[in-house]
């Protein structure tokens, strides 16, 4: 391929923040060595990449949703799956990852013939999938595609390593029932995908895979200090772990509050999770009588909240990595951006997970002693309050954090994954 | 709320500021002769407040005493517009400033009462009403019957902020393009001076307060500079509520310098006297700046905009 002095690169995450925002960190690092990096997004993200300076082409959509109807969707969903939220990862397959993975299946089909006419208008030098399915538009785009795994090292299945959203130990004996339960659960949604892939003159995957490895480039973001050991060791040709994925923000400047002493909480659980306001409020209660200050992402439903106490204060967006780079201590739903941040600042996690790979976080945090984690449901004020006073007071996880913090500042994610994606364009 | 132990009177802090408006108007330069009688003249006072306003002012360094000739001014004002925000605040404006940051983090409910005030701020009565009459006098908030009063809506949430986005695109090109257009060129030399300092500035070092003080002095220049008086009223009114706390958090660096360069654009057109191109890019800088971020999202669903209602 001829060399370009300044390639396109096209980044498609999926219509999530977490993968938007680590493929952010990746644009700027782009940019910063003279690429061109565009954003292919889904229906709704457009605006979001523009605010960072990225151009962006968002794919159309058979089926626009009235605001009202979107609206309608969003309640139904949260009335729907907050009850499955609180239930054990196993509970939730039938009851929430088998639906979600439907409506992906759906989306890479309604994706696929607007997707593959973008491609071909763009001609991109290299795109960057951050999803968890596979676009056959991208496989057959004439140019080389990296795949981005940014939820836990556990998509990647190995036999060292634990069930993909199981929440379990990799030596768990649940484990086989686990893989069972999941294979069916998703099995509609897999041979739909299948039949999807044959259309497009794709080769069927595996049951329970929806996404292959590249054949050029797949980068991981898991950092060192959780990263699992394999049965199958990865290609390091085709493999390449980061160290997070941290896109730069503006600074924060941290508030005053009315009870201004002790150590900075940041409590945040995702755009989905702050919608859980009967959770946050039973936890504000708690912070309350705790020695610290509390940030807390509460989204758009700041209304939803009264007599909020003087050392906590609420919010419906953060510049987060600035925020977490301030906090003595991250409390988040074990989304992988939202892992990564905390481990490239030297904060501990305590995790509430309520979904997908949140739960596999959750095991890993408290495995390798980067955190901890307790159930969104079924925990006590007294739980609650020792996990957070502990991991304040843990000095050596702390001392151990900063330690991996230190090395991690070395090889930034968003570097490695540049340099990675250029040297693929230019070989 | 503790007093500090020597904090200078409201009337006086109001004073400093309009003899420092006054200076700005007539361009006095650094070192020109501030004489006691002819200040007091332009503010329509005595000798004695005026003396004090200057001690004041020379306590901050902007006004210096000389015995031969007494005040002088000390500073570049068309350079410094932000002297007047460093003057220390008197009580009552501080108690304001606690009141309108609990409200902005609902540590306070929309209805509050004087009495519920003095319990939480450990403030006497006096100082509770002249905070509330300070906040009723900006519109922030409204006396309602009994002893409360109650918050106007701010633009704090994605819906408020989407309904006030829709008034100023309606007003503020509107506020150009009305016959009798006049821009301040002090003011708009001073603010073009203001923003290409903060644009130079790293993006790690961005100073989000400096933005918001910028912003809310670009806007209102433009709503003081049209010619009708009810556009220019209704704007100041709205725009008052941008200073409230937490209204500019959650913007990202890059689309502030972006609009820092918007407003830029905006001023070189509004020099040049092409006010309809002024009001057109106006037009499109407020829509640009209308925060276009999903409100929730999730793999698998729709992105969701708008105001998410609370779950049952």
């Amino acid at each position: 391929m001829t060399r370009k002095a300044s390639p396109t690169i096209a980044l498609f995450p999926e219509a999530s923040f977490g993968a938007a925002l680590n493929c952010v960190g990746i644009a700027q690092a782009l940019r910063a060595r003279g690429a061109r990096p565009v954003f292919i997004c889904h229906a709704g993200f457009s605006g979001v990449f523009a605010d960072y300076g990225f151009q962006e082409y968002q794919l159309p959509t058979n089926d626009p949703l009235s605001d009202s109807e979107r609206q309608s969707y969003w309640q139904a969903f949260v009335r729907r799956h907050l009850p499955h939220f609180r239930l054990s990862p196993v509970d939730q397959l039938e009851t929430y990852v088998a639906p979600t993975w439907q409506a992906i299946v759906d989306t890479a089909a309604q994706a696929e013939a607007p997707l593959r006419q973008l491609l071909a208008r763009l001609k991109p030098d290299a795109v960057v999938l951050d999803n968890v399915i596979m676009f056959p538009a991208i496989a057959g785009a004439s140019c080389p595609w990296v795949r981005v795994v940014s939820c836990a090292e556990t998509e990647l299945p190995d036999a060292e390593v634990p069930p993909y959203l199981s929440g379990l130990a990799a030596d768990d004996p649940g484990r086989a029932a686990f893989e069972a339960r999941y294979l069916a659960a998703v099995a509609p949604a897999h041979e739909r995908f299948n039949r999807l892939r044959a259309d497009s003159g794709l080769a069927p995957l595996p049951r329970g895979l929806f996404l292959e490895a590249s054949p050029d480039l797949n980068l991981l973001l898991t950092p060192a200090i959780v990263r699992r050991e394999r049965a199958e060791p990865l290609d390091p040709a085709r493999f390449t772990y980061l160290e997070g994925c941290v896109r730069s923000e503006g600074p924060f400047e941290v508030p005053v509050f009315p009870r201004n002493g002790g150590p900075l909480v940041y409590l945040s659980f995702g755009s989905l999770g702050a919608m859980d306001v009967g959770l946050i409020q039973r936890m504000l209660a708690v912070f309350d009588r705790l020695p610290a200050r509390f940030i807390v992402n509460v989204g758009g439903l700041r209304d939803a909240y009264r007599a909020v106490p003087d050392n906590v204060y609420l919010g419906a967006w953060f510049p987060q990595p600035s925020v977490v780079a301030k906090s003595d201590l991250f409390i988040h739903h074990g989304g992988n951006n939202s892992f990564c941040e905390a481990l490239r600042f030297g904060v501990p996690s305590l995790i509430m997970p309520y979904c997908w790979d949140g739960h596999d976080n959750a095991r890993r945090a408290e495995e390798t002693g980067v955190g901890n984690h307790i159930g969104r449901d079924g925990w006590t004020e007294g739980v609650l309050e020792r996990a957070i006073l502990g991991l304040l007071a843990d000095d050596a996880m702390r001392a151990r954090l900063k330690d991996s913090a230190a090395q991690m500042a070395l090889k930034p994610g968003t570097d490695v994954a540049a340099e990675a994606i250029l040297s693929l364009i230019r070989t | 709320m503790q007093a500090a132990a020597r904090r200078p009177r409201t009337n006086h802090l109001d004073l400093a500021q309009r003899i420092l408006d006054v200076a700005r108007q007539r361009g006095f330069a650094p070192g020109a002769h501030l004489p006691e009688q002819q200040i007091a003249s332009l503010c329509s006072v005595s000798r004695t407040p005026v003396r004090a306003a200057l001690r004041l002012l020379t306590e901050q360094g902007v006004v210096r005493w000389e015995a031969a000739t007494g005040y002088r001014l000390a500073i570049d004002l068309a350079a410094q517009r932000a002297v007047a925000t460093e003057l220390p605040n008197a009580e009552e404006d501080e108690l304001a400033e606690a009141i309108l940051r609990d409200r902005s983090a609902r540590r306070l409910d929309q209805t509050v009462t004087v009495s519920g005030l003095m319990r939480r701020y450990d403030a006497e009565r006096k100082t509770v009403l002249k905070a509330l009459q300070r906040l009723t006098e900006e519109n922030l908030v409204d006396r309602a019957p009994g002893q409360s009063w109650l918050f106007r809506r701010a633009p704090d949430d994605p819906e408020a902020q989407g309904e006030s986005y829709d008034f100023r695109l309606l007003l503020e090109p509107a506020a150009i393009l009305t016959p009798g257009f006049s821009l301040d060129g002090a003011r708009a030399a001073a603010l073009r001076q203001g923003m290409e300092a903060l644009m130079a500035q790293p993006d790690a070092a961005f100073d989000t307060r400096e933005f918001q003080r910028l912003d809310i002095e670009f806007h209102g220049m433009i709503a003081d500079g049209s010619a009708n008086r009810f556009i220019t009223d209704a704007l100041s009114d709205h725009l008052r509520l941008r200073r409230l706390p937490g209204i500019y958090a959650g913007v990202n660096v890059f689309r502030l310098k972006q609009s820092l360069r918007e407003h830029l654009t905006i001023l070189d057109h509004l020099e040049s006297w092409q006010y309809e191109v002024a009001a057109d890019l106006l037009r499109v800088h407020l829509r640009l700046s209308r925060s276009q971020r999903p409100r929730a999202a999730s793999r698998g669903a729709p992105a969701l905009f708008g105001m998410i209602s609370r779950p049952d």
